[in-house]
């Protein structure tokens, strides 16, 4: 038993080492879970195409095409799916509990999409905030569907 | 407070559209009137797993509207306050948003793990749970395992994030030995931050010693 605490405690020190180059590397907001049909990754200036398990980051605008939709898991638990010929950015994305950094914004910018609130909306909901174009959503859960009108 | 967008991030976007759409071969001036902000349908679903309808709140600079019924809905529209509320059918729900609800994600698993009494061995209840835990990620066509260390108040803040981290290592340990794959998981630590039963600094409470395992 000593030997396992012995080695998760080398474990622990190798992982509290790691922590300041890691913090450096973009932590994943969350992951693609679902697609069908085209659905697309826009990061900078590059337009992917997306498939499940890929890793999407804060600023990414997830987007699909007439016969697409695309679904994401967030590291908080938060769920975002999308219809067909829509296109919603993570415009802003920290979940740092321990460290005390919360927030999400997400922009809804075209189409339809749904959103299930995650451990975010419980730990501060008002760092919440989900962006039509015309009006702000604020969340205490749980789910909120969003068609932009075009 | 925060304001709508619509406004020069929303021109850029405008125009980056129709230069992809590329069709009519007609030039289009940077200084193209800007499109008002475009009207959004909002509606408040129940809990796709429990059934339990939230809040949502929904502004604008002209107002804001709280929504809690199940279906309640609303229409943000540029140059007036959002709403009135009302409810949408069941039907209209499919139809707007049938495809996007299709493609949601299997909701996220949760277990929680505790120790015996001053020991890294899981209690016999949470021994119990490893096999339904691997069955869970195994449901999955792109798991991942999130192990999460928890504390209580007593102590330093800064050393109860490294012990929750001690906690969720002991555990990755035991599921990685059990067979699951040490590639899906991801080990971390809230320490006192996020208890599960609501304590003042400094107080010693066995349910918030403990380790959540997230599957999804």
């Amino acid at each position: 038993m000593s030997g396992l605490l012995r080695t998760v405690g080398a474990l622990a020190i190798v992982v509290g080492m790691a922590a300041p180059a890691a913090a450096q590397q973009p932590v994943p907001a969350g992951h693609v879970k679902t697609v069908t049909g085209a659905a697309y990754v826009v990061r900078g200036q590059s337009t992917t195409a997306v498939k499940p398990g890929d890793a999407i980051f804060a600023s990414d605008t997830l987007r699909t095409a007439g016969d697409g939709a695309v679904g994401i898991t967030m590291r908080d638990d938060t769920r975002l799916s999308l219809g067909p010929n829509s296109e919603v950015r993570v415009d802003r994305y920290v979940y740092a509990p321990g460290e005390g950094g919360l927030g999400m914004v997400l922009k809804f910018m075209r189409g339809v999409a749904v959103y299930v609130s995650g451990r975010m909306a419980k730990l501060a909901p008002d760092s919440i905030r989900l962006e039509a174009p015309s009006g702000i959503v604020g969340v205490r859960g749980t789910t909120v569907a969003i068609k932009v009108e075009s | 407070m925060a304001r709508a967008w619509g406004g020069s991030r929303g021109l850029q976007l405008g125009l980056i559209a129709l230069l992809l759409a590329g069709c009519g071969g007609k030039h289009v001036s940077p200084a193209t009137p800007v499109a008002p902000p475009a009207p959004a349908v909002i509606v408040l679903l129940p809990d796709p797993e429990t059934q339990v309808t939230g809040r949502i709140v929904v502004h604008n600079e002209f107002g804001s509207i709280d929504v809690s019924s199940a279906r309640g809905s609303l229409r943000t529209t540029p140059g007036t306050a959002p709403g009135p509320v009302t409810t949408m059918s069941a039907e209209d729900v499919t139809r707007l948003f049938g495809e996007a609800l299709a493609a949601l994600p299997p909701a996220p698993r949760h277990f929680t793990l505790q120790f015996k009494f001053e020991s890294d061995a899981l209690t016999d209840e949470s021994a119990a749970l490893v096999p339904t835990i691997l069955d869970a990620v195994k449901a999955l066509s792109v798991p991942e395992v999130v192990i999460i260390g928890h504390t209580d108040t007593m102590g330093e803040a800064k050393s109860n994030l490294a012990l929750g981290l001690r906690r969720a290592n002991a555990v990755r340990s035991i599921l990685v030995q059990a067979g699951l794959p040490p590639a899906t998981v991801d080990v971390t630590s809230h320490g006192e931050a996020d208890l599960l039963v609501k304590t003042r600094d400094n107080t010693p409470e066995p349910r918030n010693r403990r380790v959540e395992i997230t599957v999804r």
